[in-house]
């Protein structure tokens, strides 16, 4: 028999919550905290593996600013980036547009639509390496069809980042477009049948309500695919490591060759520093536009 | 300001017919309301005169121009929704101007009638607003002052009122027809609370399956109502309808139930045939020598006294104007006016009495 009236002890403890964190912290700390607290450290030293180390204070930094190579791989990354966000962002919402339509087999040809997603980069990189090949591949075919002549793609350093840009297009448009998708269907109908007896065409009810009432999912797609494409290394690394020379070195592949290449991990932990700086920067700017196109929330909080 | 016809319009969606053959003149600057229980189709009906629903059949007229396949935005007309479909991502003065910033008038013109339909509906302060930021009854307003500044031809409202508070309802009401009176635009109002229709309108249809039951003033469907239909559904609360027939110049109820006839009524015309009983419970009076009954339920709201009372297993519905004491399973002697009584056709439903 158990006893239902217990004694009520005379001691308690004082509560005390602190060891619950704990795991979570141990796991912050050992996979944010100390790899980036050591990589801090790590820029501040001459160091090449394998070699000794010596403390040179700001030393990286101000090679890096006399780095001809780092400054292309920056406006490469640029670049890349311009490119890879606009032109899903555009060829996704117009296919978000058309496939909010009603029309036979929808679901069916959205769904063969999406599947570029599925995709792993790797073999979607082989794959399009062979369409590229200038003598072999299927494009310059295509292009031969139309009586345009022969393209170098990524053999040619004028045309190697578009070329890689089509096939992060060709994958990512899915995505933004099943983000829009969604901005589609919550925008409200309602308003559309006001417009229109307000006497708005089919442009103006695209242009002044469709377009802003989409706003604030096109900026999520465009925070999405912005990160994706600034830190974008398999389809780069796969097709062309960067070149031919350095025409399609962005920075992360410049990192990866100075880090795992050459060794000098000092100089490419500086080269990581500062483009996580260029990285938060960038998504708080975006995070501020996202702010003010978002109409929807309840409560703007002023 | 035009007026409006209807020339037996329909609807069809696929097989359903939503309207049937609807026949409306509404005259220039008239406030008339559609009126009709769910899924009657006047609402369909309203957005086929905006331009929002395909005309079948039929014609429709907004002044002298036929507008039945014209597009919405070339039918010159303003139209509040039941939700208000503002523009969400729009401040109340973009709301309101957004009919002008599409016909490009100019900003000074934009201005000037966004102010004047603001102060009209006082939401001066209200204009930098986003509608998210705005009441139930300030979104109406908004609603209202987007249909003002376009100072259209025919004025349409949906239901407009049915997403508000009953206190907040009331108080619209009032607006919409001081709107009115100070505009005086033609207006369509398509409302399923028969109240709205009583207090508003200059004139109502009466809407049952897509056909026009009535149409008359406010007064003229509760004093003639021309059908049981309308019989029935204007006035709150509900007529009573007893079933039975005239025998010996008094119309005796299936349960045996006695009723006085009015007088005029040519009794020998309808001997044996099936007829409809109806009595509104405001007409009912407690009177000592009346017809006797039990009190089956009581229902005081302070100013009136509601109650069901079974008379010789007739069910008949009272509402006594003046405070009378009465308990639950009481008996109770009622008067009916016989002036007030309406008598109908069961079979065709129709009104019988001259």
């Amino acid at each position: 028999m158990i006893s239902t009236d217990r004694a009520v002890p005379s001691y308690r403890l004082a509560p005390n919550y602190r060891p619950f964190v704990m795991p979570a912290l141990i796991v912050v700390c050992a996979v944010i905290i100390f790899p980036w607290a050591f990589t801090v450290w790590m820029s501040a030293n001459d160091w090449t593996l394998g070699q000794a180390r010596t403390f040179v204070g700001a030393e990286n930094y101000i090679n890096l600013a006399l780095d001809a190579r780092f400054w292309e791989s920056l406006w490469h990354t640029i670049y890349y980036t311009a490119l890879a966000v606009i032109l899903p962002l555009f060829l996704g919402t117009i296919a978000a547009l058309i496939f909010d339509e009603q029309f036979p087999l929808r679901g069916f040809l959205r769904g063969v639509f999406v599947m570029p997603m599925m995709a792993t980069p790797v073999a979607i990189a082989l794959v399009w390496t062979m369409m590229f090949h200038p003598q072999l591949g299927i494009l310059n075919y295509f292009l031969s069809l139309v009586g345009i002549e022969a393209q170098g793609w990524i053999y040619d350093q004028a045309t190697v980042i578009p070329s890689l840009v089509i096939v992060e297009v060709w994958q990512w448009t899915p995505l933004v477009m099943l983000i829009v998708l969604g901005g589609l269907a919550a925008v409200p109908r309602e308003p559309y049948e006001s417009a229109e007896i307000d006497g708005a065409n089919g442009w103006q009810k695209f242009r002044y309500l469709t377009l802003p009432m989409i706003g604030p999912f096109l900026m999520i797609a465009v925070i999405i695919r912005t990160i994706d494409a600034l830190k974008s290394f398999d389809i780069i690394y796969a097709m062309t490591q960067g070149g031919p020379g350095t025409a399609s070195e962005t920075i992360n592949i410049y990192l990866y060759n100075v880090a795992f290449s050459y060794y000098n991990i000092g100089y490419a932990s500086a080269m990581a520093i500062i483009f996580f700086i260029l990285i938060v920067i960038l998504s708080f700017v975006l995070l501020i536009v996202r702010q003010c196109t978002v109409w929807s929330q309840a409560g703007d909080g002023k | 300001m035009a007026s409006v016809r209807i020339v037996n319009a329909k609807k069809n969606f696929g097989a359903v017919k939503v309207i049937r053959g609807v026949d409306i003149d509404i005259a220039d600057g008239e406030f008339v309301v559609l009126v009709g229980p769910s899924g009657c189709g006047k609402s369909t009906l309203l957005r086929m005169i905006a331009g929002l629903e395909e005309v079948s059949g039929g014609e429709i007229y907004i002044g002298q121009r036929e507008v039945s396949h014209l597009r919405a935005r070339d039918r010159d007309i303003a139209m509040v929704f039941q939700n208000y479909a503002l523009y969400p991502h729009m401040t109340v003065s973009d709301n309101m101007g957004f009919a002008l910033k599409l016909k490009k008038a100019g900003e000074q013109e934009m201005n000037d009638k966004v102010a004047r339909a603001a102060s009209i509906l006082g939401l001066e302060n209200l204009l930098e607003r986003l509608p998210r930021q705005l009441s139930g009854g300030q979104r109406q307003r908004v609603a209202m002052g987007r249909a003002i500044v376009r100072d259209p031809q025919v004025f349409l409202f949906d239901e407009p009122l049915s997403n508000l508070d009953a206190k907040l309802r009331v108080q619209m009401r009032g607006e919409i027809r001081a709107l009115h009176r100070r505009i005086g635009t033609t207006t369509i109002y398509v409302t399923h609370d028969q109240v709205e229709a009583m207090t508003m309108a200059d004139k109502i249809v009466v809407l049952h399956d897509g056909l026009v039951e009535q149409i008359g003033t406010p007064l003229e469907l509760y004093d003639r109502p021309d059908n049981l239909f309308v019989a029935g559904f204007i006035g709150s609360p509900a007529m009573n309808f007893i079933d039975g027939r005239i025998e010996n110049g008094e119309f005796k109820a299936i349960g045996g139930l006695a009723l006085p006839l009015p007088e005029g009524l040519p009794a020998g015309k309808f001997a044996g045939v099936e007829l409809v009983y109806g009595i509104r419970p405001e007409h009912i009076r407690a009177k000592a020598d009346g017809i006797q009954g039990t009190v089956d339920l009581v229902e005081g709201t302070g100013s009136e006294v509601y109650a069901k009372l079974d008379c010789q297993g007739q069910a008949i519905y009272c509402l006594f104007r003046e405070r009378i004491q009465i308990e639950y399973q009481q008996s109770l002697c009622i008067g009916l006016d016989p002036s007030l009584v309406h008598i109908f056709d069961k079979a065709t439903g129709k009104r019988v009495v001259v």
